[in-house]
């Protein structure tokens, strides 16, 4: 038979004697795709107990390691068979079984694998270590912190556990691994995954140690990943700093970070007029974490290697952000900075300042600097300033300026006061060019005042599309009836892409009136009438539920199926009949997935035996619907049911009788088996 | 991603894979997940859910789809890509059917053709093995089920990118350079048919039992184990008895059961239908 005739005959297979000696027979085909298959069906049909036998036949390999695979499937249904066989007098079988259950996830095995730590075969003890760590069982810390005294293989194996673990008691005795040790690269990285602040000054100090490159750079990357999560990073580095700028400083960190620094720059093969476009490495995480250090410890001597990556669309996120949160530019370096001569620096020093109204005259200084990219920066820190007296030279930049001044001059005047902005008005008229419109314009819907309804109702019927929509955008952030009925006409425009931009904001803005008007609008069959049962959906308009009933049966299948998921999220009392009766077997697969859907949601405690029903439906995804709405209802009654969806042939719905079961605990779980 | 959005998920591949035979495991399915993203905003959908139900019922499904395909395919080829192929099929595949091809044409087909650099290579291969004064004409059939792409190839018009691998003498030769891209000349292209074609689905306009040799490069490592099987069933169907089918370096029939038989010849392994050497 070819490959797709034993995958055909594998699954035509009936309830029967034959039905599990065929998959296990096909547990060993030749092709993976129907080894596959049969994997699928043992978890679902085959008992943990005839599957162990497999793992334990060491002759058989291709055998055991899909019964492996049909365990891990099983999961929460297998965990009890697989916990017994923890105490297997064949070790391989006991190592076998723990990776099983570490992969399944059975948080609730820890204290079984336990004693296993002190098992005579270091084999068995390591993978219960791994287990435990892959399980990230907090009760096994005190134990994994004694076996940092094992051999090297066990006490390799705790180090990282005690890492996937996450445990801060662990910061100590992982610190006195570093640097002297043969672990002490991989607990330095256990160390980086707890990430705890108090391991921040250690961890720098042990910084200033050059002697080996490579364990260098570890300990830099946890130092990053340790300054995110600090609640006071830069407090903490402030000595560190300071030791690193004397001039007899140990292991020459500036010299070391600043390599870090330029060699990223140097690898972009920077040009002198480092433009947007040219790519410099911008995400690595030696890099950040480099950046970070100079940040925190406020190591002045690198704050122009760091500013070049500010201002990059590669880089410029994360160094502005991490300037904001840690850092913060004194007047003094500012202003020295913005007179770098690199115009790169000048602008990463304005993108990364947060400013004092005594720092104006610098940032005014640098409107008229020669690099536009620089000018651009000074109208970001201007609108960051927020002072309107300079709106007059952002108007300027907005109507003379480059591109990308024009761009941040918007973005600069969007951050004004409202009531400084009247002198834009006149720029934007029907007649003004539309260039100008389409930067003006999202300035007031950032502004969101009513000073500027009349100019958006105006344009709200300009010639070009894309003014048009800016102008909803306005209006939409604006109260009152005027603004929504220019939306509510916008919904008649000739465009439709205006129409669905209108009913999205009107949707957003909510209100009764949009309801009432967009119920009038079911009665229009066209093409808006799918778009606006959605909307009423995402309203919850109540209000709407007696139309869409009295429209479903009249309608073509795709607005049916958004008139149920309407309804769904509606949710008005009694629902759940009408889904019941739309899960019939001679509706449309797709009424009847997103019925299921709106009953898994909706379900109350006397709907369980709809949802028993659902469990053994031959789609998946109706199947998947009644994982869900069991977990969510969490009743006694519906555990026996998840027990056979875990195993389910269809991954997805396995995964979500899983995180269902978790929902109901693993206690009567355990009762049940 | 949570359960319930893995859910959504799985529902929209499976109804993709079953249309075109993709799959997208891995880094594949964040490189959908982020072309699906764009639709969806243009679409003004909010869930995958939305989005399955869209091309379940929506009037504008068929349209979705072709926008779809768009979307979903990997477009990347260029000129004489893995040119020991090309060598093969004028050093190996042709010689044994010239007593044939006095009485008709040789016919290839270019299966997941993209923008036809794959097609027009072999066109120019044959030319250059002066084929034609032996008297030996031939057709060439290149599918894709990208519409977008079937009208680059028709247009014959390339980017820098797509000449890769030609050096400045196949350049001049082939191409007549105009405003930075490349315009394949006009004689290398007669004998080159483009067809939009969805290879994984039933019916495609391809005619059976009339190919010498399917190139079908790099498009199989896409497809599902099923369409995989079942795109190989149809090439079986399409090709003459004993005709080759050429794959891409990373694909093999090797214990997959089909009806072709691995030939090994110096600078690759292509497949022959198996009927035919029995």
């Amino acid at each position: 038979m070819t490959v797709p005739e034993r995958l055909a005959a594998l699954n035509a297979l009936r309830d029967g004697p034959e039905r599990q000696a065929a998959i296990i027979a096909a547990m060993e085909d030749s092709a993976i795709p129907v080894r596959d298959a049969a994997i699928r069906l043992a978890a679902r049909y085959i008992e943990p107990h005839v599957l162990g036998t497999f793992v334990a036949d060491d002759v058989n390999a291709v055998l055991r390691n899909a019964a492996i695979a049909a365990l891990e499937r099983q999961g929460p249904y297998a965990v009890p068979y697989l916990e017994q066989m923890l105490a297997a007098d064949n070790h391989e079988v006991a190592m076998f079984v723990l990776q099983v259950l570490a992969r399944s996830g059975s948080t609730r095995s820890a204290s079984a694998i336990l004693p296993l730590l002190r098992h005579p075969d270091a084999n068995v003890a390591q993978a219960a270590i791994e287990a435990l760590g892959r399980l990230r069982s907090y009760e096994a810390v005190p134990a994994l912190l004694g076996m940092l005294g094992q051999n090297l293989w066990l006490q390799l194996a705790a180090i990282a556990a005690l890492g996937e673990i996450g445990a801060p008691e662990a910061v100590g005795p992982l610190l006195a691994l570093v640097p002297d040790t043969l672990v002490a690269e991989p607990a330095v990285q256990s160390l980086q995954k707890i990430a705890a602040p108090d391991a921040l000054v250690p961890l720098l100090e042990r910084l200033q140690d050059d002697r080996e490159r490579a364990l260098r750079d570890s300990i830099l990357e946890a130092i990053g990943v340790v300054i995110d999560m600090h609640p006071d990073a830069r407090g903490a580095a402030a000595s560190f700093g300071q030791a690193c700028l004397a001039p007899d400083a140990p292991g020459n960190v500036l010299g070391y970070l600043a390599g870090i620094l330029g060699a990223n720059e140097a690898a972009a093969g920077r040009p002198a007029d480092f433009g947007d476009g040219e790519p410099i490495q911008g995400g690595g995480s030696l890099l950040r974490a480099a950046a970070g250090v100079v940040v925190v410890a406020q190591l002045r001597p690198l704050y122009p290697s760091l500013l070049v990556y500010a201002g990059h669309p590669d880089s410029g996120n994360w160094v502005e952000a991490l300037w904001r949160r840690h850092g913060n530019l004194s007047s003094e370096e500012l202003r020295d900075l913005v007179g770098h001569a690199d115009p790169t620096i000048r602008r990463g020093a304005l993108l990364v300042g947060s400013y004092d109204p005594e720092d104006l005259p610098i940032i005014m200084g640098r409107m008229s600097d020669e690099s536009a990219t620089v000018r651009a920066a000074a109208c970001r820190a201007l609108g960051a300033l927020g002072d309107p007296q300079v709106v007059p030279t952002l108007i300027d930049r907005l109507q003379h300026g480059e591109a990308i001044e024009r761009a941040a001059a918007a973005d600069a005047l969007g951050r004004m006061p409202a009531e400084a902005l009247d002198v834009l008005l006149p720029l934007i008229t029907p007649t003004s060019p539309v260039e100008t419109l389409l930067l003006v314009l999202p300035v007031f819907e950032r502004c969101g005042s009513s000073r500027f309804e009349e100019a958006a109702l105006a344009l709200c019927r300009h010639r070009v599309t894309s003014v048009r929509r800016a102008a909803c955008r306005v209006l939409a952030r604006l109260p009152g009836q005027r603004a929504e009925l220019a939306l509510l006409r916008a919904m008649g425009d000739k465009d439709e892409a205006i129409q669905l931009s209108a009913l999205d904001l009107l949707v957003r803005r909510g209100g009764q009136q949009n309801v009432t008007t967009l119920i009038g609008l079911l009665s229009a069959s066209d093409s808006l009438r799918y778009h606006v049962i959605r909307a009423l959906g995402r309203l919850r308009a109540e209000a709407a539920v007696p139309k869409l009933s009295d429209l479903y049966d009249a309608c073509a299948l795709h607005e049916r199926l958004e008139i149920v998921a309407a309804l769904i999220a509606i949710a008005p009392p009694g629902l759940v009949p009408f889904l019941v009766s739309r899960l019939a077997a001679s509706e449309r697969e797709e009424i009847r997935q997103i019925a299921a859907h709106g009953v898994a949601a909706l379900a109350e405690p006397n709907d369980v035996g709809i949802l028993l029903l659902m469990a053994g439906d031959a789609d998946w995804t109706v199947r998947n619907e009644a994982a869900a709405g069991l977990g969510r209802l969490g009743l006694p009654a519906g555990q026996t049911a998840l027990l056979t969806l875990v195993r389910d042939v269809e991954a997805v719905v396995a995964q979500t009788a899983r995180a269902a079961l978790q929902q109901l605990g693993g206690g009567s779980l355990r009762a049940i088996a | 991603m949570t359960v319930a959005v893995e859910a959504e998920w799985r529902l929209l591949t499976g109804l993709i894979e079953s249309r075109f035979g993709l799959c997208f495991p891995g880094i594949r399915r964040e490189i959908l997940e982020s072309r699906l993203r764009d639709r969806l905003q243009e679409l003004h959908l909010e869930s995958y859910h939305e989005y399955y139900r869209y091309l379940r019922a929506h009037p504008q499904r068929e349209a979705e789809f072709g926008q779809l395909a768009c979307r979903i395919t990997n477009n990347e080829t260029y000129f004489f890509r893995e040119a020991h192929h090309f060598e093969v099929l004028t050093r190996e595949i042709v010689p044994p059917l010239l007593p044939q091809l006095r009485s008709r044409p040789l016919r290839l087909l270019s299966a997941g053709c993209s923008s036809g650099e794959e097609a027009y290579s072999l066109a120019i291969t044959l030319q250059n093995a002066a084929l034609d004064r032996a008297g030996v004409t031939w057709e060439i059939d290149a599918c894709d089920v990208n519409a977008e792409r079937i009208a680059r190839a028709r247009a014959g018009i390339y980017e820098e990118s797509a000449l890769r691998a030609c050096d400045p003498e196949t350049r001049a030769r082939y191409f007549t350079q105009a405003g930075g891209r490349y315009r394949l000349n006009d004689r290398h292209r007669a004998g080159v048919r483009f067809l939009e074609v969805n290879l994984a689905a039933p019916g495609a306009p391809l005619l059976a039992g009339t190919y010498d040799a399917i190139l079908c490069r790099n498009l199989l490592i896409y497809f599902s184990h099923e369409a995989f099987d079942g795109l190989i069933r149809q090439f079986a169907g399409w090709l003459r008895p004993g005709g080759y089918l050429l794959l891409g370096h990373a694909e093999s029939l090797i214990d997959r059961g089909t009806e072709f038989e691995p030939v090994c010849l110096p600078d690759a392994v292509v497949y022959r239908a198996a009927s035919a050497a029995a």
